[in-house]
């Protein structure tokens, strides 16, 4: 009996160790889909909002100067963490599309910021101005696929709505960037 | 009421300034006016409104009086197929006051391809596209004149959609009227209208005052939806016969309108309020020659001038400095030659040639030469089978100075096969050349900072802003150096229509369509400035159609109780947005659950401001023998695209949608003695307002007017 309950008992040791072990040596960490709103100084001057996909949050303008931030965005304009912009090994494309039947990132063709006019994302390509209510909409079925700033994780992120934070007076203060993304934290291009 | 008609009968009309004798038959007026109006406007000739071969809809001067309506667009909107669109600018982020004002909508295609007429003449002045009608005073119109679908043929650029001629009073026998008017929301206007004959020469004197408090719809925003205003008007005509043969005709109008502005704006640190004053001034002058050759057919000789001005100015109420100030200019000019040969069969033949000048002097644009046109245009119309069928064919080339001449055919076809059946179709092209906006606009938005540049101002100005460094580095410009890129917008339309005539009124049913090509856009330009904000240019993009079905209806149903009823169906579409649906690339989403799916052809509701229904009903009990009438209007117009809110720039979702509105307006009036009549009359019964989607409807305004009619008396 004693032998027996040892053996058992080892077995069942075992058997944790071995799905633990089991457990470490296959990290599966799925990818990750959030809503955000990001908000944006209603002004065509100063420094822009930095996000990490990664971190899920904003990016302080002291870290600008480093990868720890995927795009950025000051006003209507989006700069991706490359070239000009920043440090990063960012790149981005649009895609034409439904978000959720976009299943994968592409390996290759993305765009940088080649200088600080020429940018990835232009001006006017993923919004609709319009001046009967001065909204920005973004444009629907326009999906950035992103190589984050590390130049290995892949994220794919489409802008829900660009609204203006209450405000009084003629001007507003506030941009209210909504957006959705499926962040891949592990290996891999996929977004399933 | 008997006064008047008996009138009518008798008297020598002039028409556009030819002169016909009226039928001299006897003509029971009917709700909407005598039973067989003489039209100008739909060949340029004296005809029968029962011999017209075009759709025309016809408003006379009682009509007008009966309405008790004193701005020319209300008036419009009671009308088939009509309606106010507000301009396409909006308004800026807080109540900034939209400086465009409105403009009419004709079968559903936009206020910038209906050309207005003023006694036949052009009236010139869009300011951003839109033509400021308030400018046309209503208490000396003897009738207005809207004809429906392309009409380049006969009038050239902007009649694509179709032509809106108001004909003021012609001097006649003898007459004084004077009409006060006075109402709450406050408005007090007053109108003089005085003609007289001496031997070989005939005047007609016009002076009208218009005061208006303006109105607020939006207690919320600081400042006024309508600043107050006043216009001061006044014209004559004098008509001389030196001989029986011939005839000189000379006008001059002019109208001047003053509004005081006051508004809120924000400076870089604190709102403050700003006032001034907008001035429009609108000054015409015209002169024609007649004279007949042979026994029937005529010569015209006709010289014409506009001037319009608008300026305008906004000081800072702290410290009175100037906070901005624009003006804008527009000169024309034209002379043309015109013969016309009626044949004994009732045929007829028109050829018309001439020259004008344009000219815009505006901040905001660009220098620019002066452009001339010249025009030829024929016109013959075949009357055969005794009437029964009446056949027409016309033509007019437009050369303008900074573009490839353009032609502009029409055909017209009607066929009477009885004196109660009528059937008409008629077909024609049309051109809009590209207005001064689209070229010479030099705009720069110096709070958000883009810039909007006119589409032949473009090469000068991107040259000019890459050589200051003001340009995005390693823009390629080369692409956009053309010197007039602009082509003129054209478009066909056809027209079908069947009317028959009972003893006690009339229907009609016609559907239409229309397709206007290379309409032209704004767009943005691939390089941007060197602040990273974007060039906004024009250019020819895109297609639309609108088609759709009409039906009008009249009936006397007791001896002095008349109904009329009318009513639109329209569907207005982007082609390329059809296109696109097909091609499976536009997509919509949801602005609540933000989930996109692909767009269908059938959620596409199609151009924004387009009613897919509208119509109005007009109940009138009238006692001529007692001097009095009470008059009930109902206008409704459906739900109309606003703005898109869902991504795809189309409207394709209810919420994108302006609410329909239904609109009640009541007259009734009592003949006091034979000249002075007393009338009533409550607009907007059901106090229908919406600053948003419809600033231009101040709400329930109860008026009252007093009619001073003076007329044979005068000569006995």
């Amino acid at each position: 009996m004693r032998t027996v309950s040892i053996f058992s008992s080892l077995c069942l040791i075992c058997l944790i160790l071995f799905t633990s072990c089991t457990k470490e040596q296959t990290p599966a960490p799925r990818p990750m889909t959030r809503v955000q709103v990001l908000s944006v100084p209603f002004s065509t001057r100063g420094s822009h909002t930095f996000f990490s996909f990664k971190d899920s949050t904003t990016v302080t303008v002291a870290d600008s100067a480093s990868a720890k931030w995927d795009f950025a965005i000051r006003f209507a304009r989006i700069i991706v963490n490359s070239q000009a912009s920043g440090p990063g090994n960012a790149g981005v494309m649009m895609q034409d599309g439904i978000f959720s039947n976009i299943t994968s990132a592409p390996l290759t063709g993305y765009s940088y910021d080649t200088t600080s006019t020429r940018l990835a994302i232009q001006d006017g390509s993923w919004y609709d101005y319009n001046p009967r209510t001065h909204s920005f909409i973004p444009k629907a079925g326009k999906v950035f696929i992103f190589r984050t700033a590390n130049g290995v994780n892949y994220a794919k992120m489409q802008l829900l709505a660009v609204d203006y934070a209450p405000f009084t007076g003629p001007v507003p203060s506030t941009l209210l960037y909504k957006f959705e993304y499926t962040y891949q934290p592990g290996n891999g291009n996929s977004f399933q | 009421m008997k006064n008047y008609s008996k009138l009518l009968i008798s008297k020598v009309i002039f028409l556009g300034s030819i002169s016909v004798v009226a039928q001299q038959q006897q003509l029971k007026d009917t709700l909407m006016g005598s039973g067989d109006p003489v039209v100008v406007t739909a060949t340029r000739t004296v005809g029968k409104y029962s011999q017209l071969s075009l759709p025309v809809t016809v408003i006379n001067a009682q009509e007008i009086k009966r309405t008790g309506l004193l701005r020319l667009q209300d008036i419009l909107q009671e009308q088939t197929g009509v309606a106010i669109t507000n301009a396409p600018l909006g308004n800026s982020l807080n109540g900034y006051p939209n400086p465009f004002g409105q403009g009419i909508q004709l079968m559903g295609l936009d206020p910038a391809y209906t050309l207005f007429l003023l006694d036949g003449e052009p009236l010139v002045g869009r300011n951003a596209g839109i033509l400021n009608t308030g400018r046309i005073a209503t208490g000396n119109i003897r009738q207005v004149e809207i004809v429906k679908g392309p009409s380049s043929s006969l009038y050239g650029s902007e009649a694509m959609a179709g032509v809106i001629n108001v004909i003021t009073q012609q001097p006649e026998s003898p007459s004084l009227d004077v009409q006060l008017f006075r109402s709450s929301p406050e408005i007090y206007s007053s109108s003089l209208s005085y003609g007289t004959r001496f031997k070989k020469s005939s005047l007609q004197l016009f002076g009208h005052q218009y005061w208006s408090g303006g109105y607020d719809l939006d207690p919320h925003l600081l400042g006024k939806t309508q600043d107050p205003f006043r216009i001061l008007a006044g014209s004559s005509k004098w008509v001389y016969n030196p001989s029986s043969r011939s005839q000189i005709t000379m006008s001059l109008r002019l109208n001047n309108q003053v509004q005081n502005n006051r508004y809120q704006v924000q400076l870089s640190s604190s709102p403050e309020f700003v006032a001034g004053k907008a001035i429009d001034n609108d000054f015409t002058a015209f002169l024609q020659y007649r004279v007949l050759l042979g026994e029937k057919s005529k010569l015209f000789f006709r010289s014409f001038l506009n001037k319009y001005s608008n300026e305008s100015w906004v000081n800072k109420e702290t410290n009175n400095a100037l906070f901005d100030a624009i003006h804008f200019r527009q000169q024309f000019f034209k002379q043309e030659l015109e013969f016309q040969v009626p044949f004994k069969n009732g045929s007829k033949l028109l050829a018309l040639a001439g020259w004008s000048a344009d000219r815009v002097f505006a901040s905001r644009y660009s220098e620019q030469p002066p452009l001339s046109t010249f025009f030829i245009c024929l016109q013959q119309e075949w009357k055969l089978f005794h009437d029964r069928l009446s056949f027409n064919a016309g033509g007019r080339v437009d050369k303008r100075s900074d573009y490839a001449a353009r032609v502009s055919p029409r055909i017209a076809l009607s066929w009477q096969p009885d004196a109660r059946w009528k059937v008409t179709a008629s077909a024609g092209g049309g051109f809009k050349a590209p207005d001064f906006r689209h070229m010479f606009l030099n705009f720069s938005n110096a709070q958000i900072g883009y810039s909007l540049i006119g589409a032949s101002a473009l090469s000068d100005e991107l040259i000019q802003l890459q050589q200051n460094g003001l340009l995005q580095t390693g823009a390629s410009i080369v692409p956009f150096l053309q010197k007039n890129p602009l082509k003129p917008e054209y478009g066909v339309g056809w027209h079908l229509r069947v009317r028959h005539v009972i003893k006690k009124g009339s229907f009609a049913v016609g559907i239409f369509n229309n397709r206007i090509n290379q309409l032209i856009d704004l767009y943005t330009l691939p390089f941007a400035r060197s602040n990273g904000l974007p060039i906004y240019s024009y250019r020819n993009a895109g297609d639309i159609f609108s088609r759709g079905a009409e039906v009008e209806a009249q009936l006397t149903v007791y001896g002095n109780f008349s109904v009329n009823l009318g009513y639109q169906y329209l569907l207005a579409k982007d082609i390329g947005v059809l296109e696109s649906i097909d091609a499976q690339k536009l997509y919509r989403r949801d602005p609540e659950t933000f989930t996109t799916t692909l767009l269908t052809r059938a959620q596409y509701v199609g151009l924004p401001n387009r009613s897919r229904h509208m119509g109005q009903l007009k109940l009138l009990y009238e006692d001529s023998n007692a001097g009095r009438f009470a008059y009930i209007r109902f206008i409704y117009r459906s739900a109309f695209g606003w703005a898109d809110i869902n991504g795809n720039n189309v409207i394709d979702d209810h919420r994108e949608m302006a609410e329909g509105f239904l609109l009640v307006n009541l007259s009734a009036a009592q003949q006091i003695n034979r000249w002075l009549s007393l009338q009533g009359n409550v607009e907007n019964l059901l106090n229908y307002t919406n600053p948003k989607y419809a600033p231009h409807l101040p709400g329930r305004q109860v008026s009252l007017s007093l009619f001073f009619q003076l007329k044979n008396t005068l000569s006995k």
